[in-house]
Protein backbone atom coordinates (compact mmCIF):
# COMPACT_ATOMS: atom_id res chain seq x y z
CA UNK A 1 0.00 0.00 0.00
CA UNK A 2 1.10 3.40 -0.67
CA UNK A 3 1.08 4.65 2.99
CA UNK A 4 3.59 1.93 3.91
CA UNK A 5 5.73 2.77 0.98
CA UNK A 6 5.61 6.43 1.90
CA UNK A 7 6.41 5.62 5.53
CA UNK A 8 9.65 3.82 4.66
CA UNK A 9 10.83 5.10 1.32
CA UNK A 10 10.08 8.79 1.58
CA UNK A 11 12.51 9.60 4.41
CA UNK A 12 15.30 7.84 2.51
CA UNK A 13 14.35 9.66 -0.64
CA UNK A 14 14.29 12.93 1.27
CA UNK A 15 17.71 12.21 2.76
CA UNK A 16 19.10 11.41 -0.68
CA UNK A 17 17.53 14.56 -2.05
CA UNK A 18 19.03 16.59 0.79
CA UNK A 19 22.44 15.07 0.12
CA UNK A 20 22.09 15.84 -3.56
CA UNK A 21 21.11 19.40 -2.65
CA UNK A 22 24.21 19.74 -0.50
CA UNK A 23 26.48 18.34 -3.18
CA UNK A 24 25.08 20.22 -6.14
CA UNK A 25 23.43 23.38 -5.01
CA UNK A 26 25.36 24.63 -1.99
CA UNK A 27 28.59 25.30 -3.93
CA UNK A 28 26.50 27.23 -6.43
CA UNK A 29 24.86 29.21 -3.66
CA UNK A 30 28.31 29.92 -2.16
CA UNK A 31 29.60 31.09 -5.54
CA UNK A 32 26.60 33.32 -6.00
CA UNK A 33 26.97 34.67 -2.48
CA UNK A 34 30.64 35.38 -3.10
CA UNK A 35 29.78 36.92 -6.45
CA UNK A 36 27.29 39.24 -4.77
CA UNK A 37 30.07 40.41 -2.44
CA UNK A 38 32.11 41.67 -5.42
CA UNK A 39 31.03 45.16 -6.38
CA UNK A 40 32.03 46.42 -9.82
CA UNK A 41 31.34 49.80 -11.38
CA UNK A 42 32.33 50.38 -15.00
CA UNK A 43 33.01 53.73 -16.64
CA UNK A 44 33.19 53.58 -20.44
CA UNK A 45 33.43 57.31 -21.18
CA UNK A 46 37.14 57.19 -22.04
CA UNK A 47 36.97 54.02 -24.09
CA UNK A 48 38.02 54.31 -27.71
CA UNK A 49 38.59 54.22 -30.60
CA UNK A 50 35.57 51.93 -30.71
CA UNK A 51 32.46 52.77 -28.75
CA UNK A 52 31.44 50.28 -26.10
CA UNK A 53 27.98 48.93 -26.90
CA UNK A 54 25.58 48.52 -23.99
CA UNK A 55 25.53 44.75 -24.42
CA UNK A 56 29.32 44.69 -24.22
CA UNK A 57 29.25 46.93 -21.16
CA UNK A 58 26.94 44.52 -19.37
CA UNK A 59 29.08 41.58 -20.46
CA UNK A 60 32.24 43.16 -19.10
CA UNK A 61 30.57 43.94 -15.78
CA UNK A 62 29.22 40.42 -15.45
CA UNK A 63 32.40 38.65 -16.50
CA UNK A 64 34.81 40.84 -14.55
CA UNK A 65 32.81 40.29 -11.39
CA UNK A 66 32.75 36.57 -12.09
CA UNK A 67 36.49 36.52 -12.70
CA UNK A 68 37.28 38.13 -9.35
CA UNK A 69 34.86 35.83 -7.57
CA UNK A 70 36.60 32.89 -9.23
CA UNK A 71 40.06 34.20 -8.47
CA UNK A 72 39.18 34.73 -4.81
CA UNK A 73 37.89 31.17 -4.57
CA UNK A 74 40.95 29.72 -6.29
CA UNK A 75 43.38 31.56 -4.02
CA UNK A 76 41.42 30.90 -0.85
CA UNK A 77 40.91 27.17 -1.40
CA UNK A 78 44.03 26.60 -3.53
CA UNK A 79 42.18 24.98 -6.40
CA UNK A 80 42.44 25.48 -10.15
CA UNK A 81 38.84 24.82 -11.12
CA UNK A 82 37.45 28.33 -10.54
CA UNK A 83 40.07 29.75 -12.93
CA UNK A 84 38.65 27.82 -15.88
CA UNK A 85 36.60 30.01 -18.16
CA UNK A 86 37.26 33.35 -16.49
CA UNK A 87 40.96 33.65 -17.26
CA UNK A 88 43.16 32.92 -20.23
CA UNK A 89 46.74 33.33 -21.36
CA UNK A 90 49.26 34.91 -19.03
CA UNK A 91 46.75 35.83 -16.34
CA UNK A 92 45.63 32.24 -16.06
CA UNK A 93 49.21 31.03 -16.05
CA UNK A 94 50.38 33.17 -13.15
CA UNK A 95 47.23 32.45 -11.19
CA UNK A 96 47.85 28.73 -11.60
CA UNK A 97 51.46 29.28 -10.55
CA UNK A 98 50.22 31.08 -7.46
CA UNK A 99 47.89 28.21 -6.56
CA UNK A 100 50.69 25.66 -7.03
CA UNK A 101 53.04 27.78 -4.96
CA UNK A 102 50.44 28.21 -2.21
CA UNK A 103 49.78 24.47 -2.15
CA UNK A 104 53.50 23.99 -1.49
CA UNK A 105 53.88 26.73 1.10
CA UNK A 106 50.58 26.12 2.90
CA UNK A 107 49.47 29.72 2.41
CA UNK A 108 46.15 31.02 1.18
CA UNK A 109 44.67 34.42 0.43
CA UNK A 110 41.24 35.81 1.09
CA UNK A 111 39.82 38.76 -0.82
CA UNK A 112 36.92 40.17 1.18
CA UNK A 113 34.53 43.08 0.58
CA UNK A 114 35.76 43.69 -2.92
CA UNK A 115 34.96 46.93 -4.67
CA UNK A 116 36.24 47.58 -8.19
CA UNK A 117 36.12 50.97 -9.92
CA UNK A 118 36.65 49.85 -13.49
CA UNK A 119 37.41 52.22 -16.34
CA UNK A 120 37.67 51.19 -19.98
CA UNK A 121 40.62 53.09 -21.49
CA UNK A 122 41.00 51.33 -24.83
CA UNK A 123 38.65 49.34 -27.02
CA UNK A 124 40.22 48.08 -30.24
CA UNK A 125 38.71 49.17 -33.58
CA UNK A 126 37.50 45.64 -34.31
CA UNK A 127 36.34 44.95 -30.76
CA UNK A 128 38.77 42.10 -30.16
CA UNK A 129 40.51 43.49 -27.09
CA UNK A 130 39.70 45.95 -24.33
CA UNK A 131 42.06 47.53 -21.82
CA UNK A 132 40.67 48.54 -18.46
CA UNK A 133 41.98 50.21 -15.34
CA UNK A 134 40.70 48.86 -12.09
CA UNK A 135 41.05 50.68 -8.79
CA UNK A 136 40.30 47.77 -6.51
CA UNK A 137 39.67 47.96 -2.79
CA UNK A 138 39.37 44.90 -0.62
CA UNK A 139 40.28 43.36 2.69
CA UNK A 140 43.26 41.12 2.02
CA UNK A 141 43.92 38.30 4.44
CA UNK A 142 46.98 36.07 4.17
CA UNK A 143 46.69 32.80 6.03
CA UNK A 144 49.32 30.24 6.91
CA UNK A 145 47.21 27.16 7.43
CA UNK A 146 44.48 28.29 9.83
CA UNK A 147 46.43 31.26 11.14
CA UNK A 148 45.89 34.73 9.72
CA UNK A 149 49.30 36.36 9.42
CA UNK A 150 48.22 39.49 7.58
CA UNK A 151 44.92 41.37 7.44
CA UNK A 152 44.83 44.69 5.67
CA UNK A 153 42.47 46.91 3.71
CA UNK A 154 44.26 47.61 0.44
CA UNK A 155 43.77 49.76 -2.63
CA UNK A 156 45.44 48.26 -5.69
CA UNK A 157 45.54 49.53 -9.25
CA UNK A 158 45.28 46.89 -11.95
CA UNK A 159 45.83 47.13 -15.69
CA UNK A 160 43.56 44.59 -17.30
CA UNK A 161 43.33 43.18 -20.82
CA UNK A 162 40.10 41.38 -21.68
CA UNK A 163 39.23 39.61 -24.89
CA UNK A 164 35.93 38.15 -26.03
CA UNK A 165 35.65 34.38 -25.89
CA UNK A 166 32.95 32.22 -27.34
CA UNK A 167 30.37 33.19 -24.74
CA UNK A 168 32.06 35.64 -22.37
CA UNK A 169 34.87 38.11 -21.90
CA UNK A 170 37.99 36.61 -20.37
CA UNK A 171 40.89 38.26 -18.56
CA UNK A 172 44.18 37.72 -20.38
CA UNK A 173 46.32 40.16 -18.43
CA UNK A 174 45.92 41.31 -14.84
CA UNK A 175 48.85 43.39 -13.73
CA UNK A 176 49.04 45.53 -10.59
CA UNK A 177 50.78 48.88 -10.96
CA UNK A 178 51.72 51.60 -8.44
CA UNK A 179 49.48 54.11 -10.19
CA UNK A 180 47.86 54.75 -13.56
CA UNK B 1 58.72 41.74 18.26
CA UNK B 2 59.16 42.77 14.70
CA UNK B 3 58.30 46.35 13.77
CA UNK B 4 58.14 48.37 10.58
CA UNK B 5 61.75 49.44 11.02
CA UNK B 6 63.02 45.89 11.11
CA UNK B 7 63.03 45.13 7.39
CA UNK B 8 63.04 46.95 4.11
CA UNK B 9 61.60 45.83 0.82
CA UNK B 10 63.04 47.06 -2.51
CA UNK B 11 62.02 50.59 -3.47
CA UNK B 12 61.58 49.36 -6.99
CA UNK B 13 62.19 46.10 -8.78
CA UNK B 14 62.19 45.00 -12.39
CA UNK B 15 60.71 41.72 -13.56
CA UNK B 16 63.29 38.96 -13.75
CA UNK B 17 65.92 40.90 -11.80
CA UNK B 18 67.26 39.84 -8.45
CA UNK B 19 66.22 41.94 -5.45
CA UNK B 20 66.99 42.03 -1.77
CA UNK B 21 65.01 42.43 1.43
CA UNK B 22 67.17 43.73 4.22
CA UNK B 23 66.38 42.84 7.83
CA UNK B 24 67.62 44.19 11.12
CA UNK B 25 67.96 42.80 14.61
CA UNK B 26 68.89 39.28 15.59
CA UNK B 27 67.42 35.82 15.92
CA UNK B 28 65.22 33.82 13.60
CA UNK B 29 62.07 34.92 11.84
CA UNK B 30 59.70 33.69 9.16
CA UNK B 31 59.57 35.61 5.91
CA UNK B 32 56.60 35.23 3.61
CA UNK B 33 56.59 36.52 0.06
CA UNK B 34 53.21 36.68 -1.69
CA UNK B 35 52.87 37.96 -5.22
CA UNK B 36 51.71 37.03 -8.71
CA UNK B 37 52.90 33.48 -9.25
CA UNK B 38 54.78 33.20 -5.98
CA UNK B 39 53.95 32.17 -2.43
CA UNK B 40 57.06 31.61 -0.38
CA UNK B 41 57.62 30.81 3.28
CA UNK B 42 61.17 30.66 4.57
CA UNK B 43 63.08 30.97 7.79
CA UNK B 44 65.49 33.89 7.85
CA UNK B 45 68.10 35.22 10.22
CA UNK B 46 67.38 38.77 11.24
CA UNK B 47 70.19 41.13 10.45
CA UNK B 48 70.94 39.40 7.18
CA UNK B 49 69.76 40.28 3.70
CA UNK B 50 67.26 38.01 2.06
CA UNK B 51 67.81 37.39 -1.62
CA UNK B 52 64.80 37.29 -3.89
CA UNK B 53 65.68 35.16 -6.89
CA UNK B 54 64.92 36.42 -10.42
CA UNK B 55 62.44 33.61 -11.01
CA UNK B 56 60.43 34.74 -7.98
CA UNK B 57 59.98 38.18 -9.52
CA UNK B 58 59.14 37.27 -13.11
CA UNK B 59 55.60 38.59 -12.99
CA UNK B 60 55.06 42.32 -12.79
CA UNK B 61 52.68 43.39 -10.08
CA UNK B 62 52.13 43.89 -6.39
CA UNK B 63 54.21 41.84 -3.95
CA UNK B 64 53.77 41.58 -0.21
CA UNK B 65 56.58 40.62 2.13
CA UNK B 66 55.56 39.61 5.66
CA UNK B 67 58.10 39.14 8.39
CA UNK B 68 56.97 37.24 11.48
CA UNK B 69 58.98 37.17 14.65
CA UNK B 70 56.51 37.06 17.49
CA UNK B 71 54.17 39.29 15.59
CA UNK B 72 53.93 39.81 11.85
CA UNK B 73 54.46 42.91 9.80
CA UNK B 74 53.95 43.33 6.07
CA UNK B 75 55.40 45.67 3.47
CA UNK B 76 54.47 45.74 -0.17
CA UNK B 77 56.47 46.64 -3.25
CA UNK B 78 55.92 46.65 -6.99
CA UNK B 79 57.73 44.82 -9.72
CA UNK B 80 57.53 46.58 -13.07
CA UNK B 81 57.81 45.08 -16.54
CA UNK B 82 61.27 44.73 -18.07
CA UNK B 83 62.24 46.06 -21.50
CA UNK B 84 59.92 45.09 -24.36
CA UNK B 85 60.94 41.78 -25.87
CA UNK B 86 57.98 40.98 -28.10
CA UNK B 87 55.09 42.67 -29.83
CA UNK B 88 51.59 41.26 -29.87
CA UNK B 89 50.14 42.59 -33.09
CA UNK B 90 46.52 42.18 -34.17
CA UNK B 91 45.50 43.20 -37.69
CA UNK B 92 42.03 43.20 -39.25
CA UNK B 93 40.72 42.11 -41.66
CA UNK B 94 42.66 39.34 -43.41
CA UNK B 95 40.98 40.11 -46.77
CA UNK B 96 39.95 43.61 -47.71
CA UNK B 97 38.56 45.21 -50.87
CA UNK B 98 40.82 47.85 -52.39
CA UNK B 99 40.28 51.58 -51.91
CA UNK B 100 38.10 51.29 -48.82
CA UNK B 101 38.41 54.05 -46.24
CA UNK B 102 39.43 53.04 -42.69
CA UNK B 103 39.24 49.42 -43.75
CA UNK B 104 42.48 48.17 -42.16
CA UNK B 105 43.26 48.45 -38.47
CA UNK B 106 45.97 47.15 -36.20
CA UNK B 107 46.70 47.08 -32.49
CA UNK B 108 50.11 46.45 -30.93
CA UNK B 109 51.01 45.63 -27.33
CA UNK B 110 54.67 45.45 -26.23
CA UNK B 111 55.48 42.71 -23.72
CA UNK B 112 58.69 41.93 -21.88
CA UNK B 113 60.27 38.49 -22.05
CA UNK B 114 58.18 37.34 -19.10
CA UNK B 115 54.94 38.35 -20.86
CA UNK B 116 54.34 41.40 -18.69
CA UNK B 117 52.69 44.31 -20.46
CA UNK B 118 55.31 47.05 -20.92
CA UNK B 119 53.51 50.19 -19.83
CA UNK B 120 56.28 52.75 -20.33
CA UNK B 121 55.57 54.83 -23.47
CA UNK B 122 57.29 53.45 -26.56
CA UNK B 123 57.32 54.50 -30.20
CA UNK B 124 55.89 51.90 -32.54
CA UNK B 125 56.10 52.22 -36.32
CA UNK B 126 53.34 50.77 -38.43
CA UNK B 127 53.83 50.12 -42.11
CA UNK B 128 51.85 48.63 -45.00
CA UNK B 129 53.96 47.39 -47.90
CA UNK B 130 53.52 45.43 -51.08
CA UNK B 131 56.42 43.58 -52.65
CA UNK B 132 57.15 46.69 -54.72
CA UNK B 133 56.28 49.68 -52.62
CA UNK B 134 55.42 51.16 -49.29
CA UNK B 135 51.71 51.96 -49.19
CA UNK B 136 51.50 53.72 -45.87
CA UNK B 137 53.41 54.24 -42.65
CA UNK B 138 52.94 55.98 -39.34
CA UNK B 139 54.67 56.17 -35.98
CA UNK B 140 52.53 55.92 -32.90
CA UNK B 141 53.43 56.21 -29.23
CA UNK B 142 52.01 53.63 -26.85
CA UNK B 143 49.58 54.88 -24.28
CA UNK B 144 48.76 52.55 -21.40
CA UNK B 145 50.81 49.91 -23.18
CA UNK B 146 48.97 49.97 -26.48
CA UNK B 147 49.36 51.64 -29.88
CA UNK B 148 46.98 51.32 -32.78
CA UNK B 149 46.25 52.53 -36.30
CA UNK B 150 43.45 52.60 -38.81
CA UNK B 151 43.90 53.35 -42.49
CA UNK B 152 42.44 52.87 -45.96
CA UNK B 153 43.26 49.88 -48.08
CA UNK B 154 45.51 50.36 -51.11
CA UNK B 155 44.49 50.57 -54.75
CA UNK B 156 45.93 47.31 -56.09
CA UNK B 157 44.78 43.80 -55.42
CA UNK B 158 47.39 41.43 -53.99
CA UNK B 159 49.19 40.55 -50.79
CA UNK B 160 50.12 43.30 -48.36
CA UNK B 161 52.51 42.97 -45.46
CA UNK B 162 51.60 44.88 -42.32
CA UNK B 163 54.48 45.53 -39.95
CA UNK B 164 54.77 46.87 -36.44
CA UNK B 165 58.27 47.77 -35.26
CA UNK B 166 59.64 48.82 -31.91
CA UNK B 167 63.40 49.24 -32.01
CA UNK B 168 64.77 45.88 -33.10
CA UNK B 169 61.45 44.16 -32.54
CA UNK B 170 59.31 43.57 -35.58
CA UNK B 171 56.04 41.77 -35.99
CA UNK B 172 54.57 40.96 -39.41
CA UNK B 173 51.04 40.17 -40.49
CA UNK B 174 49.75 39.52 -44.00
CA UNK B 175 46.50 40.61 -45.53
CA UNK B 176 45.08 40.13 -48.99
CA UNK B 177 43.71 43.08 -50.88
CA UNK B 178 41.05 41.97 -53.31
CA UNK B 179 39.20 43.79 -56.07
CA UNK B 180 36.33 45.95 -55.01
CA UNK B 181 32.88 46.02 -56.65
CA UNK B 182 32.78 45.80 -60.46
CA UNK B 183 32.97 49.05 -62.34
CA UNK B 184 31.62 49.86 -65.83
CA UNK B 185 29.93 46.48 -66.06
CA UNK B 186 29.13 45.92 -69.72
CA UNK B 187 27.45 43.08 -71.61
CA UNK B 188 26.98 41.94 -75.13
CA UNK B 189 24.57 39.35 -76.48
CA UNK B 190 23.82 37.41 -79.61
CA UNK B 191 21.08 35.12 -80.61
CA UNK B 192 21.95 31.45 -81.08
CA UNK B 193 19.88 28.43 -82.11
CA UNK B 194 18.94 27.72 -78.52
CA UNK B 195 18.34 31.26 -77.30
CA UNK B 196 20.53 34.20 -76.46
CA UNK B 197 24.15 33.96 -75.35
CA UNK B 198 24.93 36.93 -73.19
CA UNK B 199 28.27 37.72 -71.58
CA UNK B 200 30.16 40.45 -69.86
CA UNK B 201 33.44 41.90 -70.90
CA UNK B 202 36.38 41.39 -68.56
CA UNK B 203 35.04 42.49 -65.17
CA UNK B 204 37.22 44.98 -63.29
CA UNK B 205 36.77 47.25 -60.31
CA UNK B 206 37.17 51.00 -60.68
CA UNK B 207 40.92 50.73 -60.00
CA UNK B 208 41.35 48.22 -62.82
CA UNK B 209 41.77 45.11 -60.65
CA UNK B 210 40.14 41.97 -62.10
CA UNK B 211 37.14 41.04 -60.00
CA UNK B 212 37.61 37.63 -58.38
CA UNK B 213 36.35 34.54 -60.16
CA UNK B 214 33.23 33.22 -58.50
CA UNK B 215 31.72 36.66 -58.01
CA UNK B 216 28.07 36.39 -59.05
CA UNK B 217 26.73 38.43 -61.94
CA UNK B 218 22.98 38.60 -62.45
CA UNK B 219 21.45 38.81 -65.94
CA UNK B 220 17.81 39.91 -66.15
CA UNK B 221 15.75 39.55 -69.33
CA UNK B 222 12.48 41.40 -69.74
CA UNK B 223 10.16 40.60 -72.62
CA UNK B 224 6.56 40.00 -73.58
CA UNK B 225 6.48 36.91 -71.39
CA UNK B 226 7.66 38.73 -68.30
CA UNK B 227 10.95 38.83 -66.47
CA UNK B 228 13.48 36.08 -65.96
CA UNK B 229 16.74 36.13 -64.03
CA UNK B 230 19.91 34.06 -64.35
CA UNK B 231 22.86 34.18 -61.95
CA UNK B 232 26.28 33.30 -63.32
CA UNK B 233 29.68 33.28 -61.62
CA UNK B 234 32.64 35.04 -63.14
CA UNK B 235 35.01 32.52 -64.69
CA UNK B 236 38.40 33.64 -65.96
CA UNK B 237 37.27 37.24 -65.65
CA UNK B 238 34.04 36.90 -67.62
CA UNK B 239 30.48 35.91 -66.73
CA UNK B 240 28.22 34.39 -69.36
CA UNK B 241 24.75 32.87 -69.50
CA UNK B 242 22.41 31.25 -71.98
CA UNK B 243 18.89 32.74 -71.97
CA UNK B 244 15.88 31.00 -73.52
CA UNK B 245 13.97 33.86 -75.10
CA UNK B 246 12.35 33.40 -78.50
CA UNK B 247 10.84 36.88 -78.54
CA UNK B 248 12.43 40.31 -78.36
CA UNK B 249 13.86 41.07 -74.95
CA UNK B 250 15.79 43.65 -73.01
CA UNK B 251 18.67 42.28 -70.98
CA UNK B 252 20.30 44.08 -68.07
CA UNK B 253 23.18 43.10 -65.81
CA UNK B 254 24.10 43.71 -62.20
CA UNK B 255 26.63 42.49 -59.65
CA UNK B 256 25.96 43.27 -56.04
CA UNK B 257 24.82 46.87 -55.92
CA UNK B 258 26.44 47.73 -59.27
CA UNK B 259 24.26 48.02 -62.37
CA UNK B 260 25.62 47.60 -65.88
CA UNK B 261 24.32 48.49 -69.32
CA UNK B 262 21.14 47.23 -70.95
CA UNK B 263 20.94 45.65 -74.39
CA UNK B 264 18.01 44.83 -76.66
CA UNK B 265 17.89 41.60 -78.68
CA UNK B 266 15.31 41.11 -81.39
CA UNK B 267 12.96 38.16 -81.79
CA UNK B 268 14.10 34.86 -83.27
CA UNK B 269 13.70 34.99 -87.09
Amino acid sequence: MSPTIKGTAHPRFAAALAALFCLVLIPTINLNAADAAVQVQLDIKKAGPRDVESLTERGILRDYRFAWTSMAQALEFNTFDPLEGAFSGDAKQWLRQTVVSQQQSGLSQRYLDQNHQLEAVFYAPEGDVMELHDTAQYQLQIRDGDKTIHDEHVVVHYVVLMTPGSDRWVIRQLQAVPQF
Amino acid sequence: MCGAQDFHVPDSAVAGDEATISTQGGGKAILYLVGPGVSRKSEVTLGEDVRLAPQELRNAGDYLAILCSGTCHGENFYVTAAMPASLTFLVHPSRVPVAQGDAVSGVAFPFDKYHNLALAPENISFQLTTKDASLWSRASRTQNGVAWFRTASGKSAGPVQVTASLGDLTSHRALQQVASDPCNLGISGQRTRSGILVQTGPVHDCAGNPVSDGTIVTFTETGANGTDTVDAPIKQGIARAQLEAPGAVSISVASGVVMGNEIHVGAQP
